[in-house]
């Protein structure tokens, strides 16, 4: 046995027995709150203490597990693995939370750490449901504490422990033959994946996590009242937790789509990710079922699908964890969890049994006594439209869990299915259309009365806002530039309906709020939530189908020949490559790489875009601003890779968001000060380089109606250089110089083995020279994309007046005496 | 029957349409092979990099054109043509999954998805 220097084993001998704490508790807490509910009242008074001190024993441990965890990571404990993979020392301070969430122990971690803390404010509030509920929350509990175990179940391990130690994960390297491994090899940690260095991946996952552990409480609730036979009580006791789940599980959707808009390179805030899918999915589920929830305490309908819709809405919490953290989903997703394997498999699929077993078997016993209304719906009622959104709502998410679930379907049966080449356009034309009934019905429905609406009623108060928002309506699709015709007439046109529906939701809540509820905010909470819903639509439409790209690359083509039909209009490439100090036009502006400046403790660089946006006719600089996008240099034996952070110039009506997609290689990164000498050429001419000369053997003037190879420019002079160096070689190279739309511009290009950049310009009239520059390195240049989104505010803007909606909502029930439990 | 099973009968109805539209998109996984043998049809072609034949792409000359070998696990190999920036990582992949399709001898490829190497594994450890 060798006897190890600096360790610090006493920090991980505690988080290890805090988790083998709050197993055991967990267990006996499940079983004292089982023993309390089916208790008399003489029995239940010691089965109480004893459920409350074991399940705040949990959540103490599951919070001490946390310190115990952070503690480690903030002091660089490198012996231990959680911190070794997940952190280093030059980590800023502020993402070692990230560290914490990037694994799987710390998710599962902050999940039961929500998990306890809700299940304490159940203890203290929820008075009689208080038994059946603190039940099924101490099995969750105790799902969530097996996840942590990481022991030995004969050949089975089960759970990952957060605190096992490298020399015990890997015997058998031979560092660990050396009692001072800790001061000469393991001095610092793999660092964090460089995606979740950004603020955003701080914040978000813990909101995420309480949205997906607060879905547990109406699930809860809904097992209690089948338990307790209550079927009219659970749904009042749960109403306000199902509120504050979708809320809170909204806005974590949201800020996720945040980062992804602002750090990863896709350029978009939804990809139809199958991660981003699975955190919707449940969030739909759980609307739908607030809205027959809402239609049973009125009318005392729906009350199974109220079951229904949140059961299954929790099943999907569950199902998306197993989906997105087993590994099933393989080669689909871009986001990076690793597989854990065969273990967490089998035992997120005994998690999903059980809870799916717990309402069955429960709905099952009491299936006769589950009050049923005979009496109809009427088609003039609330309570009929809103079970119409419901449906719709719960049909969206099977459609989006199918498409999602491809890849573990093909595992299931044996297939090799995908989905193909247009993924998000499969999603989005399905929901398009759904957009547009869901926003009909959710502009229209606050008008109907439960039970019954006179016509004559609902015309007088319907009236001023459709004509308002017909207008917008109208308006926004005449002026709007709205021509997203990438897939035809049809999607146009349902796009278009999207939208005027969308206005129709925004401007029909406002005026509810106002004709209808006289601003009184007790009731406003349904309409500000729909409020927000809509304007978040609306945005949605508007940023996703009039998204532009700016850094249409229609010239590249031009050395790999003339005749290849990519890059032309209707295909343009979407990458511009800058060489530092050339102004390249795109779109509206005029871009130059002015530099970059590098952080060498994270291996950052910054690059500087400059965009000069000037008038056309006046030539005044109308707009002028710089972009910093950056990315982290990331060594490897193959040399440096580059991997970017998008950076974003923000207006209030629209985003330019612009990455860098290459970069040359930073060990060449030497100041390139040379300058390009300018000599006046023909055809036929010569001019010399110190180490040789460039022959323009191929000198010609080119017009769009001349020359239909002719990439997307008015006009064009093109070359063709012979480079000959004095050692004879000889090396072809064809610069040319562009007019597009008035806008005279050059495409230079390189023989890199001569570190050479010629570049043709026109000065007066058909006076061409050319420009030799001779680096001493090689040149410095950068590859972009620029993207523009338009009103991508309004999608922010809505997300967080729904979720101050949702607050409200419960705010106020939880006030009210009817919702007293 | 009641309206609202009329209505969910409506719905059930869409959501079948809906889903039998998918048909049209669905694609497969393929080998090289199958791929060749499914010339100009959209698949998703799973494959490594040979990291023994160059990798070209050049930003200055076109930085929308990348072309390299792939090789399947049947040990087929392609030329593969990216027109898109060189991915992050890309030779440190350990797969790539293309979607694309077999335009003659090339695979024309749309998107990649690049499974690389869990910067945790253990050979790091074990190496030292």
């Amino acid at each position: 046995m060798i006897k190890y220097n600096g360790e610090h084993l006493l920090i991980g001998q505690i988080g290890m027995f805090l988790t083998l704490l709050a197993f055991i508790a967990a267990l006996v807490a499940a079983f004292a709150n089982f023993k309390a509910a089916n208790a008399n009242e003489l029995e239940e008074k010691p089965w109480r203490k004893l459920a409350r001190i074991s399940f705040l024993t949990n959540a103490v441990s599951v919070i001490g597990l946390f310190v115990v965890l952070y503690l480690i990571i903030y002091n660089h404990y490198f012996e231990y693995k959680y911190a070794h993979s997940h952190s280093k020392r030059s980590l800023d301070m502020q993402y070692l939370l990230s560290c914490f969430w990037e694994g799987q122990e710390g998710s599962f971690m902050l999940w039961a750490f929500w998990n306890a803390i809700l299940g304490a404010v159940l203890i203290k509030w929820s008075r009689k449901w208080e038994y059946p509920v603190m039940s099924v929350m101490s099995i969750l509990q105790l799902f969530l504490a097996s996840f942590l175990l990481g022991i030995y179940f004969f050949d089975i391990r089960i759970g990952t422990n957060p605190f096992v130690l490298m020399r015990n994960e890997f015997p058998d390297a031979p560092i660990f033959q050396d009692a001072d491994y800790l001061t000469k090899y393991l001095t610092d940690g793999n660092g964090l994946n460089i995606l979740l260095q950004n603020y955003w991946m701080v914040i978000h996952p813990p909101v995420l996590f309480l949205g997906f552990a607060s879905a547990a409480v109406p699930y809860a609730f809904a097992v209690a009242g089948l338990w307790k036979r209550d079927h009219a009580g659970w749904v009042r006791a749960a109403m306000p937790w199902a509120l504050f789940s979708a809320g809170i599980l909204g806005l974590g959707i949201m800020m996720g789509g945040a980062w992804a808009y602002e750090s990863l390179t896709f350029g978009g805030y939804w990809a139809w990710d199958p991660v981003e899918n699975a955190s919707m999915v449940p969030w739909l589920l759980l609307v739908a079922g607030i809205h027959t929830m809402l239609i049973f305490q009125s009318t005392g309908h729906s009350l199974k699908s109220s079951y229904l819709f949140i059961s299954l809405g929790y099943l999907l919490v569950l199902y998306s964890t197993f989906l997105t953290r087993t590994g099933v989903l393989g080669d689909t997703s871009v986001h990076s969890f690793t597989g854990e394997g065969n273990s967490l498999y089998w035992h997120l699929l005994l998690m999903q049994f059980v809870f799916i077993a717990l309402p069955l078997v429960l709905y099952w016993r009491d299936r006769k006594n589950v009050p049923v209304v005979v009496k109809e719906e009427s088609m003039n009622s609330r309570e009929f439209w809103m079970f119409v959104g419901s449906l719709l709502l719960l049909i969206s998410a099977v459609y989006i869990i199918v498409l999602t679930s491809l890849p573990f379907i093909n595992k299931l049966i044996g297939t090799s299915w995908a989905i193909g080449d247009e993924v998000e356009y499969v999603y989005n034309r399905i929901m398009v259309l759904v957009t547009i009934v869901l926003a009909l019905l959710t502009a229209m429905t606050q008008y109907f009365k439960y039970k019954d609406t006179t016509r004559k009623y609902l015309w007088s108060k319907l009236l001023v806002p459709t004509i308002i928002s017909a207008v917008i309506g109208a308006l926004a699709s005449i002026f709007g530039d709205i021509n997203y015709d990438k897939f035809g007439l049809g999607y146009l046109v349902a796009i278009h309906i999207a939208l005027w529906a969308s206005i129709y939701t925004v401007v029909a809540n406002a005026f509810y709020l106002g004709s209808v509820l006289k601003w009184k905010m007790k009731a406003a909470g349904s309409s500000i939530t729909h409020f927000g819903f809509g304007l978040m639509l609306v945005g949605i439409l508007i940023s996703a189908s009039k998204k532009e790209l700016i850094s249409q690359n229609l010239t590249g083509i031009l050395v790999k020949g003339l005749r290849d039909n990519k890059g032309k209009e209707d295909n343009p490439l979407e990458n511009m490559t800058l060489i530092y100090n050339t102004p390249i036009p795109m779109g509206k502006y005029m871009v130059t790489y002015l530099g970059d400046s590098a952080e060498p403790k994270n291996n950052k660089v910054y690059f500087k875009i400059n965009f000069i946006e000037t008038d056309t006719v006046t030539n005044e600089v109308k707009d002028q601003f710089m972009i910093t996008p950056n990315a982290f240099m990331i060594k490897s034996e193959t040399g440096s890779n580059l991997s970017s952070n998008p950076g974003a110039k923000h207006y209030l009506t629209n985003d330019v968001f612009v990455y860098i997609t290459s970069w040359m290689s930073p060990e060449n990164a030497k100041k390139d000060t040379s300058e390009f000498k300018y000599t006046r050429v023909n055809q036929g001419d010569t001019v010399f380089y110190s180490n040789g000369y460039v022959l323009v053997e191929d000198l010609v003037r080119a017009n769009k109606n001349d020359n239909k190879d002719l990439p997307l420019v008015d006009s064009a002079w093109l070359s063709k250089l012979n480079v000959v160096s004095s050692q004879g070689v000889g090396f072809k190279s064809t610069p040319g110089y562009f007019v597009q739309k008035g806008f005279g511009f050059s495409k230079a290009d390189t023989v890199m083995e001569q570190s050479l950049v010629l570049n043709l310009e026109k000065r007066g009239k058909d006076e061409v020279y050319l420009g030799v520059k001779e680096s001493p390195s090689v040149m410095r240049y950068i590859t972009l994309k620029a993207f523009r989104f338009p009103l991508i505010n309004l999608l922010w803007l809505g997300t967080i007046i729904m979720v101050i909606g949702f607050m409200i909502s419960m705010y106020y029930r939880l006030k009210s005496k009817l919702y007293a439990i | 029957m009641k309206k609202t099973h009329v209505l969910g009968l409506v719905f059930i109805a869409a959501s079948i349409a809906a889903l039998l539209t998918l048909m049209d998109d669905i694609s497969t996984y393929d080998s090289v092979e199958s791929a060749r043998r499914k010339e100009g049809k959209f698949v998703h072609l799973i494959a490594k990099l040979d990291t023994t034949k160059p990798v070209i792409y050049d930003p200055l000359k076109d930085p929308n054109y990348l072309s390299f070998i792939a090789v399947d696990s049947l040990g087929s190999s392609t030329e593969v043509v990216y027109r898109n920036a060189k991915p992050t990582d890309f030779e440190k992949s350990q797969r790539v999954v293309m979607k694309g399709s077999m335009k003659g001898e090339v695979f024309e490829c749309k998107e990649i998805i690049l499974k690389c190497p869990s910067k945790y594994t253990d050979e790091k450890v074990a190496k030292l």
